[in-house]
């Protein structure tokens, strides 16, 4: 009888990676070593493939014959409810259209307001000449209140320009 | 992310399951019932070997096919779709198992099959030239082999089952022992041939 390999956690898992053909390089090496070289481990793994292999005779049940059918059942509310939450094709059709029209009525009034004339400057002028024609009093004053009190007749006396 | 488009296309491209699957994202007609006929075998094998029961292993199978239904325009070909499907599986029959223990319920055998009673198809694996000695030995190691399989936690039960017949990778170390703990378990049936049994240390990952 071979001895009960003591193998580590470690060297157990690379053990049933090497049987599942999943070591690659130096670990697939150094497995095949151990095996070769320890009655032991080579008698472990034997045993775990002859395991494995009796899951093979696992019975393999097979569905009911109705199982399609009744999964098609079960899916019958899901889809009414799925075409109840998917929109109407009609209603898809007048929501582009409502967008398009919006699209069309924004780019009217952006338009509008781009293409409209720039002030005339000229009536700026005109609108302010009176202004700009005193400017130089106005610049000797201070405040209006000023300018009223120059204004009033008896500040200088009738005879001041005699 | 051109190069995960190209991958998409390829693998698309090579794995008719994925193009089936396509077919279902785009919502065509007959894809996904094609679908179902396609999978269930595998799907309800696999669900029956997790849950261990017949009944349940449809039930769930079934409710993996409507969520794969209702998830069909997310469905991306990153990988193998039976990657996918597994997966969702798994996560399913692993809820149901964890729902089972804080409802206890009473198990049913392992080799009954519900309800709609025994299958023809549920059978061993049949060999027609063998006698009924041979059928009833098969039917006992099947239920003993089932047995060690209810055994394993969950996840190692996964890793064993998903492993084994999908091909799925699994972590190393709890494949590595939950295969230790299977060859503990049936070690008295691997050496029926007078060879002796190595003793095995009962290891669990948790």
């Amino acid at each position: 009888m071979p001895d009960q390999p003591r193998l580590t956690p470690q060297e157990q898992a690379d053990l049933v990676a090497f049987l599942d053909g999943e070591l690659t390089g130096d670990a697939r090496r150094a497995v095949e070593t151990k095996i070769s070289l320890d009655p032991a481990v080579r008698a472990e793994a034997a045993t775990l493939k002859k395991t494995w292999d009796l899951l093979d005779f696992l019975p393999k049940p097979a569905p009911s014959p109705s199982f399609t059918n009744r999964t098609m059942e079960k899916l019958a509310p899901i889809r009414a409810r799925a075409a109840l939450r998917s929109p109407r094709p009609f209603l898809v059709g007048a929501g582009w259209a409502a967008a398009l029209l919006a699209a069309v009525a924004a780019g009217y009034a952006g338009v509008g307001l781009l293409a409209r004339p720039p002030a005339n400057p000229d009536q700026d002028l005109t609108r302010d000449l009176r202004v700009i024609e005193n400017k130089r009093y106005y610049d000797r004053v201070d405040d209006l209140d000023y300018l009223k009190q120059l204004n009033q007749a008896d500040l200088f006396g009738d005879d001041a320009g005699s | 992310m051109a190069s995960t488009g190209e991958t998409s296309a390829q693998l698309a491209l090579r794995d008719p399951d994925v193009r089936l699957m396509l077919r279902v994202r785009a919502d065509e007609v007959g894809a996904f019932e094609e679908l179902v006929e396609q999978f269930q075998h595998r799907l309800i094998a696999v669900m029956h070997h997790l849950v261990g029961d017949a009944t349940e292993a449809e039930d769930l199978a079934q409710e993996v096919f409507l969520r794969v239904y209702r998830a069909r325009h997310k469905y991306r070909p990153r990988s193998k779709f039976s990657t996918w499907l597994f997966t969702i599986a798994n996560n399913l029959a692993l809820n149901s198992l964890r729902s089972r223990q804080r409802k206890p319920t009473t198990p049913l055998a392992v080799h009954d099959s519900g309800p709609l009673g025994p299958r023809p198809q549920e059978q061993l694996v049949r060999d027609h030239h063998s006698g009924p000695t041979q059928k009833v030995q098969r039917e006992e190691l099947a239920a003993v082999i089932q047995e060690a399989l209810a055994g394993l936690n969950e996840r190692q039960r996964a890793a064993v089952v998903l492993n084994k017949f999908e091909d799925m990778k699994a972590v190393k170390s709890l494949l590595s022992r939950a295969r230790m703990n299977l060859r503990a378990a049936l070690s008295g049936y691997v050496y029926m041939n007078g060879q002796p049994v190595p003793e095995a240390e009962d290891e669990t990952d948790e």
